[in-house]
């Protein structure tokens, strides 16, 4: 248990550094050129990967419906949008900001798919999230709010 | 000021792609697997970026001429391998699943894990990110949003 609980810790944190690369190559050669290259040597990784396990084989390729393949157009508008805010709202902010765009239209789409309204304790956690958001904008109290360049 | 929303607000619309891009993905691996759907998503991603890289060259082509920046040729390697984490994630994640986690489990951990990086970056500069001091205001920012992410995942 502990071992998994470490795992998908460690699994965050690889989500983080993959979006900090990204975001690196980004204000290098544009949002969308870093988006290009994360999907592609992403696949060419994933490629290894299934040649390693050897399971390449899908059961009724011809039952998937088209919408199934949409995932990839927004992971590439994703990637770029990640890679664009990351380097300018800072690591732990864009990482906020997304996890809460992110929750808030879980709720909604979950809302969409089920057709039942979201239950309270989900309701109250958009409202904590947004919370979250509105403490983030505003100003430090505080006097170290400068930004170290070194 | 108006910069900063700007960004913001793209911050924010990114998690409502990456949401979009879980569903429809899940969708995939639910007649899959979790690897040949994160496959077939990084190849069908790979194509859209490619298009957007070439609709943007084509809109920036007048533009371009006057300020051409120097061509990026002494990048690290490093810089052109943020997808291997990303695929790397898709590993991870089936295994935890497999594990003894709930998907709702391994999702609120993996949220937990970005915070953690997130603050650890801004804090030390990883991966050459500017640094930042972490204030108390940061912390409460983040027990609002992982608090209510919690809520949302274990509220169904």
């Amino acid at each position: 248990m502990i071992l998994f609980i470490f795992l998908a810790l460690l699994n965050g944190m690889l989500i983080g550094s993959s979006r900090a690369i990204n975001g690196q190559l980004s204000a290098k050669i544009g949002p969308f050129k870093a988006s290009l290259w994360n999907h592609i040597i992403g696949f060419i990784f994933l490629t290894l990967i299934l040649i390693v396990m050897g399971q390449w084989q899908v059961d009724n390729p011809a039952d998937i419906p088209f919408s199934a393949y949409l995932g990839g157009f927004f992971g590439a508008l994703f990637v770029a949008v990640s890679s664009y805010v990351f380097p300018r709202l800072g690591a732990m902010n864009a990482a906020i900001l997304v996890i809460s765009g992110q929750m808030i239209s879980a709720v909604f789409i979950d809302w969409q798919n089920t057709d039942s309204l979201p239950s309270l304790l989900r309701c109250l956690g958009v409202i904590v999230v947004l919370l979250g958001i509105y403490l983030s904008r505003l100003p430090n109290i505080s006097k170290n709010k400068e930004i170290t360049n070194d | 000021m108006i910069d900063r929303l700007k960004d913001w607000l793209l911050a924010i619309a990114g998690g409502v792609l990456l949401a979009l891009m879980i569903e429809y993905n899940s969708l995939l691996a639910k007649h899959t697997t979790p690897y040949i759907a994160s496959w077939v998503a990084h190849g069908m991603g790979a194509i859209v970026a490619l298009v957007l890289v070439f609709l943007t060259m084509m809109a920036l082509r007048p533009r371009q001429k006057e300020n051409k920046s120097p061509p990026p040729s002494k990048l690290p390697v490093w810089f052109y391998l943020g997808g291997i984490p990303g695929a790397f994630t898709v590993v991870l994640a089936a295994i935890a699943i497999n594990g003894s986690l709930s998907l709702s489990e391994a999702i609120a951990l993996m949220l937990v894990g970005q915070v953690i990086f997130g603050m650890l970056s801004d804090h030390f500069g990883l991966f050459l990110v500017l640094k930042r001091r972490i204030i108390l205001k940061d912390f409460l920012v983040v027990t609002c949003v992982l608090t209510g992410s919690a809520m949302i995942i274990f509220g169904r």
